[in-house]
């Protein structure tokens, strides 16, 4: 069995990304990148009711005009939307603008039904029905441990909020899409994916094709997030116009489809009450809390954890607990995974309340965490961190920052699992010495190809810059969806492996005892014309599970306009063996930044009267620009014993709630609902004044 | 976007013969290319003016500077004796949208860009701004809208500029048919404060040529501000721009205009002239603050906008003094 090296000399060094030029040049080619021979453009007609019943789609116009090759409806017959943009059809053209115009002509019998778009309309008796034949609102699940009532009447102390966190939308940098050819020779997609398999075997259901005749390639991709798992409605439909036009065709979503039906991540409300002993233990947690996954409420989706549910009383143990969760359905595109499905909206809740509960208390925040926090690794981090961002200098009594801008400093504490599995590779050596390795996963822009090279450089002490790393294509050894942050630790054992393996037969084929390093060129022109190629898989105890991660944010709030600045955040993130700090580092990067975006700025703004998505654009739907970016200061726990782990969702969990509580520490009153807008910190501070 | 023909202007009358009354001026196109995306303008001509000739320089002058309709935001942002003359205007221009839109953005196109409001903007809303029968925006979701306005619709103003060049109380040149319009920044709003169609005074056609700000001698100061949620590239929540004739403290004469509170450039005429002879302070800030926004009519959504640009206008007074 292989094993990570003691004395590693590629892992763990600040390896530059393998495909970095590529991607700055321009050479590397994305979904929409890709031009086989006659590609057309497609566009996706989309429902402008927020709910109708659908009695006739007319295509006759749209293929009459000039340049428009094929056009299709999404399903036959009559059939009932449920929200505003639910595809209808879809057109394929030589130019974006016949397809526009195609579009336009599409005729379209439909009979506006009722509708409800926001979650506390939604809830109450005689709203509209989302579906006919159950509520809107779910039955409550229910469970209970311990004796909630009678720990909170024995506790030295209770807090109770109401705390909301929006339906936050996943909007990657590159649109949801894909380019299709659909031959009698079979189906070839070009997809933005996180999971190639995932979308071959999408296409080879929803076409009945055999998922043997069915290609999926995904060299490069722009981000998921957790909404890119299956082909898509606009997936099938791309194959539906190639088959009827008799040439690929490319669809792209729109950054206004984005914001309809494309995912987004379920909205919370919660009503939470916490309870503690005099010397700082918790005994009692009650929480009764409702959330939209839009139509789809409830339920997981495609990627897992799509549903409006989330894990309480969190990372905490409590002995006395009552949770009760519903869902509620609204007119408006269903939820799907999105990194850490519940662990934000968790979050969020429970460290609100465990801050509100300590100031009570009179302890101190970190020491309140310290003391309840079950996790040894979260202890150790809250310690470091501590330390590291000078908690001691900075946390003040809440509100008695002076001056109109104050400051103030809080924190929080996370947990995901991100183990991997499942997956096989190859590695072929080649007489020249080069050496392709294969593999098919996919790279969600986490760095993959990177990993797989350094590993391949470490086995055969080469540079990574002499290893080709090929991913994202169905006819490599299969690989998992990469969801869950478990790419990293799912391909790194079966790279090790199948370059360990590899190397032994090398060496056996040669005769050479060891070919490693300066030894390689003489070996590999030793195997005479053809190459030699390996496979090699997953296997236990080279990866493990199971992260805790802490967060330290430090923030201005100007109570003269409200507005919040985050000025530094310090992330102290226990991830296992590091193949690249680098790769590492940006991923926690990322994670702070979409965070702080779940904080202050972003959130899915849905009109009653009209049933449509307000901000389908970045200009109203607000993203931390560049210049919002604080100081992030990380440091990864060391613990190369413990295998390779995933991080890509740990880190953007803790974030939100450690800017809210930095937010209640500054201006000494909780702002219990996110985004943290001008508008909320105006009204707390309101609060403030006339109490 | 409907199809349309592309014509080059060489000369002003020949740019406004080709636009006719359903054409329209390309010049940077931010505004009116997202429009024609969204099918919100559909005009059968686009007349490109940028290479007219005459309007693309800044000139300085004894009785007032001229900067023609052509200028980008940016060349204004980094005009040196422009902005060490009017820092109000150079401040109003550095916050416009990100570098890159203030790079193709011209001052005509900034002064008369449309209506951000997201019921106005939404392809499958027809509101009261595009002849429907309901403010959308006011039973809504209001949170960026006005404050103060004179009919049913609530959108706001959101050119900077304009906020700017109100309180340098600078005269906007317009070619209308045969005609030289020379109109105020007052003016070319004041259509909108009570027709909820309109988002300035402008009809098909009308070409604005360039801008007259007055001379300002050392006695003046200015000061723009604005308020947005993010740090960089975002709207103004609320904003405002102050001109003061000053002697040490003491006020000659002040213009405060405030933006994103109200379809125009909003004042009180009443209350800043009655900052003349008064000794500027945090107490008159504070006062002129409170009247400026005395008659504010907050919706479900943007009362927050009366603390904050409280806040706002006392400190951009505040700013000439310090």
């Amino acid at each position: 069995m292989p094993a990570w090296p003691d004395k590693p000399t590629q892992i763990g060094k600040r390896t530059l990304r393998v495909d970095g030029r590529a991607k700055v040049t321009g050479a590397a080619k994305y979904t929409s990148d890709v031009q086989p021979k006659g590609c057309l453009h497609g566009m996706i007609l989309r429902s402008k009711w927020p709910a109708a019943k659908i009695t006739g789609i007319n295509l006759s116009k749209a293929l009459q005009i000039p340049g428009v090759k094929a056009a299709v409806v999404v399903r036959e017959g009559s059939r009932t939307v449920r929200y505003y943009g639910e595809e209808l059809a879809a057109v394929a053209g030589l130019t974006r603008q016949a397809c526009l115009d195609a579009l336009r002509v599409i005729e379209v019998e439909a009979t506006p039904l009722p509708f409800v778009v926001k979650e506390k309309e939604a809830k109450k008796t005689g709203a509209a029905a989302v579906w006919e034949n159950s509520p809107n609102l779910s039955k409550p699940k229910v469970n209970e441990k311990g004796n909630p009532d009678k720990a909170f009447s024995e506790a030295a102390a209770v807090v109770e909020d109401f705390l909301s966190t929006p339906v936050q939308l996943h909007h990657a940098l590159e649109t949801h899409g894909n380019t299709v050819s659909w031959t009698d020779e079979g189906v070839i997609a070009w997809a933005s994916t996180q999971g190639i398999f995932s979308v071959r075997e999408g296409l080879a259901g929803n076409l009945n094709v055999e998922q043997s005749k069915v290609q999926v390639i995904s060299e490069f991709m722009g981000g998921g997030f957790g909404a890119k798992f299956g082909p898509g409605v606009e997936g099938s439909l791309a194959a539906r116009l190639s088959k009827m036009a008799g040439a690929p065709v490319r669809i792209m979503l729109t950054r206004f489809d984005e914001a309809l039906a494309a995912g987004n991540r379920p909205s919370s409300f919660q009503r939470v009450k916490l309870g503690a002993s005099a010397d700082g233990k918790l005994t009692a947690f009650e929480l009764d809390a409702y959330g939209t996954a839009g139509i789809g409420s409830g339920s997981s989706t495609e990627g897992g954890g799509g549903g409006a549910e989330f894990p309480a009383p969190y990372i905490y143990q409590v002995p006395n607990t009552r949770v009760q969760h519903s869902g509620v359905s609204v007119n408006a595109g269903s939820a799907r995974a999105f990194r850490a499905p519940g662990h934000p909206q968790a979050s969020f809740g429970m460290e609100s309340m465990m801050d509100d509960l300590a100031v009570k208390l009179g302890i101190d925040p970190v020491e309140f965490r310290i003391q309840n926090d079950p996790s040894p690794v979260r202890r150790r981090e809250y310690e470091l961190g501590r330390e590291r961002c000078g908690w001691k200098e900075k946390y003040r009594k809440p509100g008695s920052s002076t001056g109109i801008v104050k400051t103030g400093i809080g924190c929080a504490g996370a947990s995901w699992g991100g183990g991997g599995g499942g997956t096989k590779a190859e590695a072929q050596i080649n007489p020249d010495g080069s050496v392709e390795i294969r593999c098919g996963t996919q790279d969600l822009g986490t760095g993959t190809k990177t990993v797989i090279a350094i590993i391949a450089a470490e086995v055969f002490q080469l540079r990574p810059g002499q290893i080709t790393a090929s991913i994202g294509d169905t006819r490599y050894p299969p690989s998992g969806g990469s969801g869950g942050s478990t790419t990293c630790a799912s391909v790194s054992p079966a790279v090790l492996d199948t370059c360990t393996r590899a190397l032994q037969e090398l060496q056996t084929q040669t005769g050479i005892p060891d070919a490693r390093g300066s030894h390689w060129l003489e070996a590999c022109k030793k195997l005479g014309v053809n190459p030699l190629v390996v496979s090699g898989q997953w296997v236990k105890g080279l990866s493990s599970s199971g992260v805790g991660g802490v967060q330290f944010a430090e923030v201005e709030v100007d109570t003269g306009t409200g507005v919040v600045r985050v000025k530094k955040v310090t992330c102290i993130q226990d991830c296992g063996l590091v193949m690249s700090p680098l790769t590492c580092e940006s991923q926690v990067n990322g994670g702070i930044i979409m965070g702080m975006g779940y904080a202050l700025f972003e959130e899915r703004i849905m009109d009653s009267e009209s049933g449509v998505v307000l901000n389908p654009n970045f200009e109203t739907y607000k993203l931390p620009g560049i210049a919002d970016v604080p100081e992030i200061d990380i440091v990864l726990l060391d613990m190369p014993e413990r295998g390779v782990i995933g991080v890509g969702e740990p880190v953007t969990i803790p974030t939100a709630s450690a800017i809210a509580n930095a937010v209640a520490n500054a201006i000494g009153i909780r702002v219990p609902n996110l985004p943290i807008t001008p508008a909320r910190v105006l009204a707390a501070v309101a609060k403030i004044k006339a109490a | 976007m409907k199809s349309f023909q592309y014509a080059t202007a060489q000369t002003i009358e020949s740019a406004h013969e080709l636009a006719g009354k359903k054409g329209a001026y390309l010049a940077g196109g931010n505004d009116l290319l997202g429009l024609m995306k969204e099918y919100l303008a559909e005009p059968d001509i686009l007349v490109d003016i940028k290479s007219l000739p005459g309007l693309n320089t800044v000139q300085p002058g004894s009785e007032f500077w001229t900067i023609g309709a052509n200028v980008t935001v940016a060349q204004i942002e980094d005009h040196a004796d422009l902005s060490k003359t009017f820092p109000v205007l150079h401040q109003a221009a550095t916050d416009v949208g990100s570098r890159q839109i203030r790079n193709v953005a011209s001052l005509g196109g900034n002064l008369a860009q449309h209506s951000r409001c997201w019921y106005f903007r939404h392809r499958d809303i027809k509101c009261l701004k595009k002849w429907g029968t309901t403010c959308y925006a006011r039973d809504g979701e209001n949170q960026y809208h006005s404050l103060f306005t004179g009919n049913p619709c609530i959108s706001p103003v959101v050119s900077n500029l304009s906020i700017a060049l109100a309180a340098l109380d600078a005269r906007i040149i317009i070619q209308r048919d045969t005609e030289t319009l020379r109109w105020s920044i007052a003016d070319l709003y004041a259509r909108a404060w009570d027709n909820p169609t309109a988002h300035n005074s402008l009809q098909p056609g009308d070409l604005i040529l360039r801008v007259e700000i007055p001379h300002q001698d050392a006695s003046w100061r200015g000061a723009y501000m604005q308020v947005s949620q993010k740090a960089d590239f975002d709207w103004a929540l609320a904003s405002c721009a102050v001109a003061a004739q000053m002697d040490g403290a003491k006020i000659i004469a002040a213009r405060v205009y405030l933006g994103s509170v109200a379809p125009v450039p909003y004042t009180v005429p009443a209350v800043t002239k009655g900052m003349a002879g008064k000794t500027l302070d945090a107490g008159l800030a504070a006062q002129v603050a409170q009247s400026l926004l005395a008659d504010a009519e907050p919706l479900s959504q943007n009362a927050y906008k009366i603390p904050m640009t409280r806040a706002l206008i006392q400190r951009t007074l505040l700013q000439l003094i310090a």
